[in-house]
């Protein structure tokens, strides 16, 4: 029986038309984590967002499930590097404030 | 509504090759596609504008007809039928309007979707394929909030998809501090869960006091005489009024730190940043003949 708060892989697959094997291939490049319960697998609702990113950028942009690590951990990354200019940006106004 | 240049969008001539479309779509796919542009919302537009120029130019038939209306395909509908009854109607609408639309405004964006959907039906509307999810899609929001406002954990209510959602906007938050609340995004579909709400803040400059992480800073005058001879003023700070002694012999410029009467440290209870107050010496004017003559004796000293 499927738990209440999981999403089932095959109900994941069948609505974005995926093969449930390029889910597991994601497993096995440690990009999703799936939970087996029963012989079935699950993710966790958490994850969906994340999985549903690696999804996008294999079928609109081909990119393959290996080189999806790469790209994942540029736009970490990014948005790292846009939390840190977001705060340079704020003492950079301050400063400028100083010389109004 | 504008014409919508989707040769333009593309990058590529009106006598590009199927194989030149593809290409370009793919180029360009890599260089906007959303998930790869994270905040940034000029990108997630291209994205979309690129899509419905890949759409329509990378279907023969689409291409024809979209080449064949070129600029007057407001009328294309009306030109079919038009033909099909063998009206004479057809010159007139070719003259009538020509010349009209604005062909420079390739990605002018509003009006993109509703180009596509006007010229080939609802059926050929954009159908939203590249971001299709079984969660629902994250909300992006912003949420405007004065220095004063943010110095306090408190309550705010926004209204999302016309729902109103009360948050708690924890003391301390800083400018363009991002939040997520799960779960406030738009509804899965097939049982998927919802996606999540993400507000952004912007704290809007304060004419008092200028912030620095969770230090606060002031600047105040204070006459020269205290600032010679030494004195207490009274300053105004967010936690109320606080009494300052001025050393003598104050030099313009001079800072004092005022510990913990700063800004709130986020998710950090009881927690201050400090205030920095900065004198501002205020040198007398309108001096009268006897000021003057004592100021005379004094730099004669």
């Amino acid at each position: 029986m499927q738990p209440d708060h999981l999403i089932a892989v095959a109900d994941f697959c069948i609505y974005h038309h995926i093969e449930v094997s390029f889910v597991h291939l994601l497993e096995q490049q440690g990009l999703v984590e799936i939970i087996t319960i029963e012989q079935s697998t699950y993710v966790q609702p958490e994850q969906l967002g994340r999985l549903e990113k690696l999804v996008r950028l294999h079928q609109d942009l081909s990119i393959h499930p290996e080189d999806l690590d790469v790209v994942f951990g540029l736009v970490e990354r990014l948005e790292e590097l846009q939390g840190q200019l977001q705060q340079l940006q704020n003492r950079l106004f301050f400063y400028e404030q100083l010389e109004r | 509504m504008d014409f919508v240049d989707y040769y333009a969008v593309l990058g590529v001539p009106k006598t590009a090759s199927d194989d030149d479309i593809k290409k370009a779509y793919r180029k360009l796919a890599r260089k906007l596609h959303p998930d790869l542009n994270p905040n940034d919302p000029e990108a997630s537009k291209k994205f979309q504008q690129l899509n419905e120029a890949n759409e329509v130019l990378s279907d023969p038939e689409k291409r024809k007809k979209y080449d064949q209306y070129g600029k007057d395909w407001q009328h294309a509908e009306q030109f079919e039928e038009a033909r099909r009854q063998q009206q004479q109607s057809r010159q007139q609408y070719a003259r009538s309007d020509a010349g009209d639309y604005d062909f420079s405004d390739g990605f002018g964006g509003a009006d993109f979707s509703d180009f596509l959907s006007s010229m080939f039906g609802q059926e050929g509307g954009f159908r939203g394929g590249r971001q299709t999810t079984f969660r629902g899609q994250d909300y992006q929001a912003e949420l405007q909030l004065t220095l004063r406002d943010a110095y306090t954990t408190h309550k705010q209510t926004m209204t999302v998809d016309g729902k109103n959602i009360r948050i708690t906007v924890p003391a301390g938050i800083e400018n363009g501090q991002k939040i997520k609340l799960a779960g406030y995004g738009s509804p899965g579909v097939n049982g998927g869960p919802n996606g999540d709400l993400y507000i952004t803040f912007v704290i809007a400059d304060d004419s008092r006091y200028k912030r620095k992480d969770n230090d606060l800073y002031v600047n105040e005058e204070i006459d020269l005489y205290t600032a010679l001879l030494g004195g207490e003023k009274v300053i105004e700070t967010l936690d109320g009024k606080v009494k300052v002694t001025v050393p003598p012999e104050t030099q313009n410029g001079a800072k004092v730190r005022l510990k913990g009467k700063g800004f709130p440290v986020y998710k950090k209870e009881g927690s201050f940043g400090d205030l920095y107050v900065q004198w501002q010496i205020k040198l007398p004017t309108n001096l009268t003949d006897e000021q003057k003559e004592l100021f005379r004796k004094l730099a004669s000293m």
